[in-house]
């Protein structure tokens, strides 16, 4: 028995990609997931309109963050602001009470808000003053149920989890089937291949969406306000960029295994820093930045908005530019990658020694 | 002294398949047995149920004279066609491995300490045949059973490793090599041919060749001989420019005159491989 | 144009795994690689294709569309019928619907795979698995026809098949370019180049190659390994011994060498001039 501890610990120190998977990653996880669980929101993008609205910005501090006072905007275009993603919370001051309306997709920021106009009342009528008359109104999630805003953002992640680990799969397995070489020597060009692998998936996928949100409004009601056109975009391309990450882990792994060790470590941070849980905006600063590199970030806003929201095209051109700009470098990434595997070479002498890694 | 090993009618079947029919097989100290045959023809199988591995269906399978158990795999050193070496380890910490497992302390053989320091997957495959080897034989077994031994190494290589397996036989041991092929095969003391789960031939190369002869056809114009015997529906090989055709070698020469080709026929010998074909055609109809 | 490789090496990483190899792949003639594994068979085909890039020297090859390629394992779609993978390469090869089923047909009786269309890749055994690879390589007429290690771990009856098509399509003008482990199989060869960690230690045509065996070998019937300076190597149940300067010891008796002996004397002779 003793042999076999031996081996088996001699055998581990040389496998690197174990010994990081089991060292380094749940030290990392723990730091990045750490700084990125919060349920608490601290700054809330606020606009302010209206005839009071100076005076009633004044009086507004943290958690409620003011970006835009207008006296002379009216409450149908300060709906339009948070329809448009661009605050989260509108205050409308005129005749009658002041009115805030909250946007009802951003769970925790409602809450928040909520909270933290109920401790100014407190403390207002602590110090003897007599608060000003307000009623909250939330729109598009009025009852704040949790499905309305996971669904769009499950959406996502199934298609996250499905695609990256079936592509990833793509590549490999025709290495180790022994025809990739043989596609090398077929007049194909790297790209025909890749999207032979991304585009039969593409329709699986985009299938497997439908169904998805079909059973959200069936099972618990979603709606869905938008316009069909925009989220299809918005779908296809977070497809391409899923599909092509998949399909670009498998050129750069050895076997099956070693892909579904990629796909997964590549899935994991989407789960949590996505936004699909824990508020982007409430994720410390230093890891904030992973969330805007991630392709389901920009999806979930992207399906959230135009699901419960109705979001126009025009107010999500960021998210779907960024989209955009990630399937062109994952898939230009991809074809590289996949170049060099195939490795056609010239018909003529290259002078200097090439230094390649060793071919599978 | 019984047999080392020794299979008795032996069938192993796997749901509906039949991977071994009925096998006959003794191995004794100081022989080589070859269990020759294509891949899928039940020698891996027949080779497993001697060593306890697989429990066979009917019959009996014996080693060292009784029902195989782990003491008695103990005297037996079984090299896989996988080598069961550890690719991530050097040569020296296989060689400990297997060491402490049979709780001896061996030091490492000549043959190869050079690669001590060396990760087995670095090293050529012909070397790392020979450690698997040396591994196999440290203990000192009674019976080696080797599973394709010398498959895809050079032939320098292979002549190494079986002066090593010959040198084995001649201190003691019974071997028994499974092989398909047939170069290997004229190496073995005693052959048994084994198609499709059964043994259709037993003996030595000699005696499996039996009387079996080829016809070799000898012309100028080696490669329109070669079309026209072909098209006539002949399995043609050819050495060179010498056609080797399993055919009598008045239908040959007829053949040839009806296409008017001028050349020298002769009939020879059949090598093992042309008998072998010749068996395998024979024994199974298609 | 002549196609091969000439003075080629291909680097990976730190080693050189072919070192200024020429490889002639002629039309109408069977040229057979042959090597242990490590000993760079593969890298010199997958050069000569090139799938590899060179890191000296020169590879000549006519265009994809004329080459047929079959790999030392697998080269065929496991899910897919027999049928779907000749539907597959005659697609890719842009083979006109009817031609491809004349074609298909044709190739697949004259392989031996007949019947069996309708069979998932997967389900067919090892020896016809290799068929349908090489009835894949087949299907668009290839002027050159490059197969890594066809026979290897394939059952007698398939491989003597294989040969017999191997031999036809150079009858028939195809340029072939075959490497094996099995040195009787390069008997059949034309020309044969013997390799050994990326050198060519001989080359020829297996005549030739006898031919070119320095000194003398003989026959020793003992049991037990000669001792003496020079080399040795057991033969069936004979030692063989090779005695570079000619002078055989007493005891052994000279013999004619045959191809065999002639491979493992130049694997020798290259070890002595390693100095191993």
């Amino acid at each position: 028995m003793w042999a076999m501890i031996v081996k088996e610990f001699r055998e581990l120190r040389r496998d690197r990609r174990t010994l990081a998977m089991m060292i380094v990653l749940p030290v990392l996880m723990l730091v990045i997931f750490g700084y990125a669980a919060n349920f608490t929101v601290s700054k809330i993008p606020t606009v302010v309109v209206g005839p009071l609205a100076q005076v009633v910005s004044e009086h507004l501090h943290l958690p409620f963050d003011v970006v835009g006072v207008d006296p002379d905007e009216t409450r149908s275009r300060a709906e339009t602001q948070l329809r448009d993603n661009k605050a989260v919370v509108a205050v409308v001051t005129g005749e009658g009470p002041i009115t805030f309306l909250m946007d009802g997709t951003q769970l925790f920021s409602v809450q928040t808000a909520e909270t933290a106009l109920g401790r100014m009342v407190q403390s207002a009528r602590a110090a003897g003053e007599t608060p000003p008359a307000f009623s909250i109104q939330i729109l598009y999630n009025p009852k704040l149920n949790t499905s309305w805003v996971l669904v769009p953002g499950l959406a996502g992640l199934i298609l996250v989890f499905i695609g990256t680990l079936i592509t990833s799969l793509g590549v490999v397995r025709e290495r180790q089937a022994g025809t990739l070489e043989q596609l090398a020597v077929m007049p194909f060009r790297p790209w025909d291949v890749i999207a032979g692998k991304i585009i039969p998936y593409l329709a699986v996928a985009s299938f497997d969406l439908v169904v998805i949100i079909a059973l959200g409004a069936g099972l618990f009601g979603v709606p869905f306000a938008g316009n069909v056109a925009v989220f299809a975009l918005g779908a296809f391309l977070f497809l391409l960029v899923t599909l092509g990450l998949g399909v670009l882990i498998s050129t750069v792994s050895q076997n099956q295994g070693q892909a579904i060790q990629l796909a997964f470590m590549i899935m994991l941070p989407q789960i949590l820093l996505s936004g699909l849980i824990f508020p982007i905006s409430s994720m410390h600063v230093g890891v904030r930045w992973i969330a805007y590199i991630l392709p389901l970030s920009y999806f979930i806003e992207i399906s959230r908005s135009v699901m419960l929201k109705a979001t126009p095209i025009t107010a999500l051109w960021q998210p779907l530019g960024l989209l955009a700009l990630l399937g062109v470098i994952v898939l230009g990434l991809a074809v590289v990658r996949f170049r060099r595997d195939l490795a056609p070479s010239s018909q003529t002498a290259i002078p200097l020694a090439e230094i390649t890694d060793e071919a599978a | 002294m019984g047999h080392l090993a020794q299979a008795h009618s032996v069938t192993v079947r796997f749901g509906a398949v039949t991977a071994v029919d009925s096998a006959d097989l003794a191995v004794d100290a100081g022989e080589v047995i070859g269990l020759l045959g294509a891949n899928g023809a039940g020698k891996t199988t027949l080779l497993l149920s001697l060593l306890g591995l697989v429990r066979p269906s009917a019959g009996a399978a014996l080693l060292f004279g009784g029902a195989p158990s782990t003491v008695s795999r103990r005297r037996v050193g079984y090299v896989p066609q996988t080598l069961g070496l550890y690719n991530d380890m050097t040569v020296e910490e296989n060689w400990t491995f297997t060491c402490r497992a049979f709780k001896q302390r061996r030091p490492i053989p000549a043959t190869i300490a050079d690669a001590a320091g060396e990760l087995v997957r670095d090293l050529p495959l012909g070397l790392q045949r020979r450690v698997a080897f040396a591994a196999a034989f440290s203990h000192d077994p009674e019976l080696l059973v080797l599973d394709e031994p010398t498959s895809g190494v050079s032939p320098l290589s292979a002549a190494r490793l079986w002066a090593d397996i010959r040198a084995a036989a001649n201190a003691g041991s019974g071997v028994l090599v499974t092989t398909h092929n047939m170069e290997e095969a004229e190496q073995c003391d005693h052959l048994v041919v084994m198609v499709e789960g059964k043994v259709v031939a037993h003996g030595d190369a000699e005696a499996v060749i039996g009387r079996r002869a080829v016809v070799e056809v000898r012309c100028a114009d080696w490669r329109r001989a070669y079309q026209v015997l072909d098209a006539a529906g002949y399995v043609v090989q050819a050495k060179g420019t010498t056609l080797r055709v399993p055919a009598p070698r008045l239908e040959v020469e007829r053949v040839l005159d009806d296409a008017i080709i001028e050349a020298r026929v002769d009939v020879a010998p059949a090598n093992l491989e042309e008998a072998f074909v010749a068996i395998v055609s024979g024994a199974s109809p298609s | 144009m002549t196609w091969g490789l000439f003075s080629a090496s291909v680097r990976f990483g730190g080693r050189a795994a072919l070192d200024g190899l020429s490889l002639v792949a002629a039309r109408s003639q069977v040229t057979v690689l042959i090597g242990g594994d490590g000993a760079g068979k593969s890298t010199a085909l997958r050069a000569l294709l090139g799938l590899v890039p060179l890191a000296g020297g020169d590879v000549s090859r006519p265009g994809k569309t004329e080459i047929g390629y079959v790999p030392a394992f697998g080269g065929i779609y496991p899910d897919l019928t027999v049928a779907e993978n000749l539907a597959f390469s005659g697609r890719a090869f842009e083979i006109a619907s009817h031609d491809l089923t004349d074609r298909s047909t044709q190739i697949l009786e004259r392989i031996g795979l007949d019947g069996v269309e309708h069979r998932l890749g997967g389900h067919l055994s090892g020896g016809m698995q290799r068929k349908l690879a090489v009835a894949l390589a087949l299907l668009h007429r290839p002027r050159l026809l490059v197969l890594d290690e066809p026979t290897t771990g394939i059952d007698p009856v398939s491989r003597a098949q294989l040969w017999r098509v191997i031999s036809g399509e150079a009858a028939s003008g195809t340029a072939v370019v075959v490497s094996t482990t099995y040195v009787n199989e390069a008997q059949r060869a034309h020309a044969v180049t013997l390799l050994d960690r990326g050198h060519a230690i001989v080359a020829g045509s297996p005549d030739e190659v006898i031919a070119a065996i320095p000194g003398a070998v003989g026959a020793l019937r003992q049991s037990t390994q000669p001792s003496g300076p020079d080399p040795s190597w057991l033969r069936g149940r004979t030692w063989r011994i090779w005695a570079p300067d000619a002078h055989l010891p007493p005891e052994a008796q000279a013999i004619q060498p045959d191809f065999n002996d002639a491979v493992i004397v130049a694997e020798l002779d290259h070890d002595v001039m390693r100095g191993r």
